[in-house]
């Protein structure tokens, strides 16, 4: 029994040198240890020997399982420190092109309306709304365009067809009409921006039949010109991430009188270093939009008492701002949907 | 409006050291108001130019048109060639460069040879100064100026500089240099230094003028003007007119253009001599009477045009244009000189009425002084005629209509500091105001004032006008940036609409689309195909577009997307995954009428806004190109955004007779969500699938036809649900395949809601923890794994593979109870799925 027992150990260890996975591994484990094993079997055998007899091959049974287990183990591990280091051989070119899912865009102009929105949210100004398709009396009359006054030539309008019973409909060429619709349906103070579409009959490389304008409107007790002043700085404290210097101009928009043209401090000088800044020319400032008090006209179109309230009202272009923001050089860019334009705002 | 810095400065009563430079000048200007776009240096190289006397002329050799002239430069006799056939005789005086000048067109003089003779220096046309059009020859100048002199000696301000500003409609005082130098005046606190006029002492003949509109001419002041000599105006004023961008046409009609551009006031001179009768009547037009303008242009009036008649025919349309019968030329020795205020808005309809605009009309439409302004601009042309054209007044005579009232207006200084945040203290405020010509009465320290506006500012007509004077004035330099507090703080709350907007925005970026964003106008034609029956009429068409392909508002997204694709295919072979958010618009089916709304009253804006077009807000997705891309990729994205704003999606054929018949028949599926459990009823919010080929017919692209789509309205999601925690099963789920094979006409989504169905019957009365599908909130339990068509499977029938997950609530499931309840369910589901003509087999 101990000659087989000898025999089947050297039969296991030079099987274990041919041992190549963990799968013949454990054939091999099973072959001699497992329930039908070799070794198992022997083990039985132990029953029908004298118990001195048993107790000495028992002993080396003992030995030569625990020499077969070490030796299995330690072929295991052999087995693992191979694969590892096999593994660990792998080579990978991890310049080839990457795998990566596509990612979609946004548009720079929500991109540029929504930075705007939220600066000014942050302000406590409330958001507000109104149809594209709008009457020419929100969009002019009530604004204090008087009809037939050259003031309406200011913004060229595109008119829409008439339809029974609608009255006199126009696209809106600003946002303004919001503001309207705004005191006619909230009592002072209100405290709101309009960001929106609006519609002009022009075309050209600066112009571009629809563009996008936000409004901002400030009504309550002895709001004043400094306050605005003071509004615009904050605003651009808050979005350009520096307060930067307002410039008012007087000029003349019919909704509001006084009136001022809006200039912001130049964000964007030092953006190319050492030359001429390529936004302002070199000027140090930018032309934001119109501004002004809102005219007691306007008040009184909407049933607001201007000797009770005052207010203050300015617009400006989302999209020159977007344009200033990611340096696009032609408006007209913006909206044929070229792919490669698109791409371009990962936002 | 051109602004000459010299003509402007010449009206300042300043040292002429005093004087702004015309950056100064501009940056005055653009101070109060009167932006200027920008500075135009004129006549650099003038100066070089010199007064030369022919002293000799001699045919060139050997050359037919060319004449060699000895010329006299104020110190020698200079030979030099000169092509003009216009050559003055011996004595005469020409604008001579001489070698070493350089013309303000850049050509640099020097000495040269022309044919074999020797020319030194160079004979000018007006051109080649750019002091004027005329390049038919050279330019002559009067016999008496001295041979030597420098030109610009001779024609003061013919070095200048042009200042372009913009006008803004409230300022027709602006549009002429006296009216601007009135501001900068102000501005610099100093005064004004216009020409001294005089008043000629001639009678009166009340018979020359007859105003039959008052309503519509409010003053109508004619001269008679006699013993005219229409001829060339003097230098000096024909370069200001050029300088303006005037072209000079005889001395009589360059005075009115050179009163016009001084005085900001409009004149015109008649031929007295082809007036019937030789007065005028203003009235107005009869219906369809026909008028020939002196642009040589034909009308056929308006019973709303007002008219300058003679005693039977129209000689002007008022305001606008004089008439080609009765225009001033060569031969003209009697004026009537019209001096008129004409109703403003009256002017701009006729203008706009016969596409006729001039720079009267520009000035009348805005509102011109019809007080002192009105007699010094006719003054002031009689004075240039009878010094430039030698006529003399014979007689006059003013019609009188209505004219706007000067408005009294109550100013209260502390309402400059309430409205400003900044005070202007009452000695600067009564400087401007005076200054601009205000009256104020009593003018005490303490306001308020009452002030009466001068009539050449018709726009100030109330205090914040007055206020916004001197504001322009004191400037806002120093205004302080002072912030309130508002009253009442505004409402956090975002709007939901908008903020279902943005998310779903975010979501459909997220799958990998891009936004685009397209005009919302269109052409009819690229919306035909997406219009059902009756569409036509709810298109929203624009009144003037700017062109055809951009004449009707969008009824639907995908035509815009499909534009875009047009132009990416064009332009290179990408694949496009693209998307809009945005808003489409048709007319209503069922209008009011506006009636008696009061457009002021807010009770009446939802009444008034059910007149305008409905604005819908919706999404739209298009996919092309790529090699993933199909119908089903268009549902996913669509599907995949809902689930990321917290809807259950839900997908689904529609109904045979309910197809979108832009998508291809048999290629597209409604999309729904649920807010709720599985059983709550479902919001259709849209559709996806594949553009059905007509609805491509006329789209270049490229041979690369499929185009996937789909669409949410946005207005149809419900408000978005809160996500709740869901329950995480302590046990795990155990699942069973099932493959049936079905007709092409069952969808997917129809087997799973049978299977669905079945086991909710089967597990409804089921005491005790037995097994039951493992579905949550978001999935029944019932996953579709995959479908297969082919051999093996009939032709109009699938193959579908199912996998069914099962779960207990508190114990590990037996394959028994599993396999038990798999099989009722899988019997449950056939039974309702098989239909006569639908035979539904397990495999």
């Amino acid at each position: 029994m101990l000659v087989r027992l000898q025999a089947e150990q050297e039969r296991l260890l030079a099987a274990l040198a041919e041992v190549a996975d963990e799968d013949a591994l454990y054939q091999l484990q099973v072959a001699y240890l497992g329930k039908k094993g070799s070794i198992t079997a022997l083990s039985k055998e132990l029953g029908r020997v004298s118990p001195d007899e048993r107790k000495r091959l028992g002993a080396e049974l003992n030995r030569a399982k625990a020499a077969i287990t070490e030796a299995l183990e330690g072929r295991r591990e052999a087995l693992l420190a191979e694969a590892r280091a096999r593994d660990l051989a792998r080579v990978e070119d991890l310049t080839m092109p990457p795998r990566r899912p596509p990612f979609g865009t946004l548009h720079p102009l929500t991109i540029a309306r929504r930075a705007l929105i939220q600066t000014f949210r942050r302000m406590g100004f409330d958001v507000a709304e109104g149809p594209h398709v709008e009457h020419a009396n929100y969009n002019f009359d009530a604004l204090n365009f008087q009809p037939d006054h050259p003031a309406r030539d200011m913004q060229d309008t595109f008119g829409v067809r008439d339809r029974r019973g609608a009255g006199d409909l126009v696209l809106r060429t600003h946002t303004s009409p919001v503001q309207i619709r705004a005191m006619l349906q909230r009592t002072p103070p209100v405290r709101i921006i309009a960001p929106g579409t609006v519609f002009r009959c022009d075309d050209d490389a600066t112009h571009s039949p629809m563009f996008h304008q936000i409004e901002g409107l400030y009504v309550d007790r002895g709001v004043t010109m400094a306050d605005l002043k003071a509004t615009m700085i904050q605003f651009t404290a808050a979005f350009f991430g520096r307060a930067l210097d307002i410039r008012l101009r007087p000029s003349y928009f019919p909704f509001v009188e006084p009136g001022a043209e809006l200039d912001m401090q130049c964000p964007f000088c030092g953006r190319a270093r050492g030359q001429t800044c390529s936004v302002c020319k070199g000027a140090g400032w930018i032309e934001l939009g119109g501004s002004g008090m809102v005219h007691p006209a306007v008040f009184e179109a909407v049933g607001v008492d201007p000797e009770v309230y005052t207010g203050w009202a300015f617009g400006f272009g989302i999209d020159r701002m977007a344009m200033l923001m990611y340096q696009i050089p032609d408006l007209r860019q913006m909206f044929d949907g070229d792919i490669r334009f698109l791409q371009s705002f990962p936002g | 409006m051109r602004i000459s810095w010299q003509w402007l400065t010449s009206l300042l009563d300043l040292p002429e050291a005093a004087r702004p430079s015309a950056e100064g000048l501009a940056a005055i200007l653009t101070s109060v108001g009167l932006e200027v776009d920008g500075i135009e240096r004129v006549g650099e190289g003038v100066q070089a130019i010199i007064v030369g006397e022919i002293r000799g002329k001699e045919p060139h050799p050997r050359a037919d048109r060319l004449t060699v002239v000895a010329l006299f430069d104020g110190a020698e006799t200079l030979q030099v060639v000169c092509g003009a056939q216009n050559l003055p005789p011996v004595g005469g005086k020409v604008a001579f460069a001489p070698v070493g000048a350089r013309l303000p067109n850049g050509m640099e003089i020097g000495a040269r040879e022309v044919r074999g003779v020797a020319s030194n220096g160079m004979i000018c046309s007006e051109t080649e100064l750019d002091i004027g059009t005329d390049d038919d020859g050279i330019l002559i100048l009067p016999e008496s100026w001295p041979a030597g002199a420098r030109l610009c000696d001779q024609v003061p301000g013919i070095v200048d500089a042009i200042l372009e500003i913009g006008v803004t409609p409230n300022r027709p005082d602006a549009l002429g240099h006296v009216g601007v130098a009135r501001d900068v005046a102000v501005k610099l606190q100093c005064g004004l230094r216009l020409p001294e006029l005089r008043a000629p002492e001639v009678p009166t003949e009340p018979s020359l003028v007859t105003i039959d509109a008052p309503a519509r001419c409010g003053r109508y002041l004619g001269f008679v003007v006699d013993g005219v000599e229409v001829g060339p105006s003097p230098l000096w004023m024909r370069v200001r007119l050029h300088r303006l961008g005037l072209r000079a046409i005889n001395n009589c009609v360059d005075i009115t253009n050179f009163v016009l551009f001084e005085q900001g006031q409009p004149l015109h001179a008649f031929d007295r001599r082809r007036l019937a009768e030789g007065r005028v009547v203003v009235r107005m037009a009869g219906a369809s009477e026909p008028f020939d303008a002196l642009d040589g242009s034909k009308h056929e009036l308006s019973a709303d045009d007002l008219v300058i008649a003679d005693a039977s025919i129209p000689q002007a349309l008022a305001g606008v244009m004089g008439g080609a019968r009765s225009m001033v030329e060569a031969g003209t020795s009697e004026l009537l000189l019209e001096v008129a205020w004409f109703q403003p808005s009256g002017i701009r309809a006729s203008a706009r009425r016969h596409a006729l605009s001039s720079d009267s009309s520009y000035r009348f439409e805005r509102g011109v002084d019809h007080g002192e302004g009105l007699d010094r601009a006719a003054l002031r042309a009689l004075q240039l005629l009878g010094e430039l054209a030698g006529g003399t007044c014979r007689a006059k005579a003013e019609g009188r209509g209505e004219v706007p009232a000067r408005p009294r207006i109550v100013l209260r200084l502390a309402r400059v500091h309430h409205l400003l945040g900044m005070p202007v203290g009452p000695a600067e405020a009564l400087r401007i105001l005076q200054g601009l010509g205000v009256e104020v009465e009593h003018a005490e320290p303490v306001t308020p004032w009452t002030c009466v506006a001068p009539s050449h500012r018709p726009d100030l007509q109330r205090e914040v006008d007055l206020i916004e004077e001197l504001m322009r004035f004191h400037g806002l330099d120093d205004l302080p940036a002072e912030a309130t507090v508002p009253s009442a703080p505004a409402d956090e709350r975002p709007d939901p609409r908008a903020d279902l907007r943005d998310r779903l925005t975010d979501a459909l970026r997220e799958v990998g689309l891009h936004e685009l964003v397209a005009y919302a106008f269109t052409h009819p034609d690229k919306l035909r195909p997406f219009l059902g029956p009756g569409g036509e009429a709810a298109i929203v068409h624009l009144q003037n577009p700017l062109r055809v392909p951009l004449s009707v508002m969008r009824t639907h997204l995908i035509p815009d997307l499909l534009d875009a694709l047009e132009v990416n295919v064009a332009r290179h072979s990408h694949p496009l995954r693209l998307f809009q958010v945005g808003r489409v618009y048709a007319w209503r089916s069922e209008v009011g009428e506006a009636g008696a709304i009061d457009p002021r009253r807010a009770a009446d804006l939802e009444v008034i806004d059910a007149l305008l077009p409905e604005e819908r807000e919706e999404a739209a997705i298009l996919l092309h190109g790529g090699e993933a891309e199909d119908a089903r990729a268009a549902v996913g994205a669509l599907v995949h955004a809902l689930a990321r704003l917290g809807y259950q999606p839900r997908v689904e054929p529609f109904a045979a007779d309910a197809r979108v018949a832009f998508l291809h028949p048999g290629v597209q599926a409604r999309i729904g969500v649920r807010v709720d459990d599985p059983s709550a009823p479902v919001a259709w919010v849209g559709y996806a699938g594949e553009l059905h080929p007509d609805a491509l017919v006329g789209r270049e692209l490229g041979g690369r036809g499929r185009a996937y789509v789909g669409v949410i309205d946005l207005g149809k999601l419900p408000p978005r649900p809160t996500p709740i925690a869901s329950d995480r099963p302590r046990f795990p789920a155990t699942s069973r395949d099932l493959s049936l094979e079905i007709p092409l006409g069952i969808a997917a989504s129809a087997v799973v809601d049978a299977l669905a169905l079945a086991a909710a019957g089967l597990c409804a009365d089921v005491t005790g923890d037995r097994p039951r599908l493992a579905g949550d909130g978001i999935s029944p339990g019932i996953e579709v794994v995959e479908e297969y068509r082919g051999q093996g499977v009939a032709e109009g029938r699938r193959a579908l593979l199912l996998r069914l997950h099962y779960r207990a609530e508190e114990r590990t499931l037996t394959d028994a109870e599993v396999q038990e309840l798999h099989q009722a369910i899988v019997a449950s589901a056939c039974g309702g799925l098989s239909r006569p003509d639908a035979e539904v087999r397990v495999r």
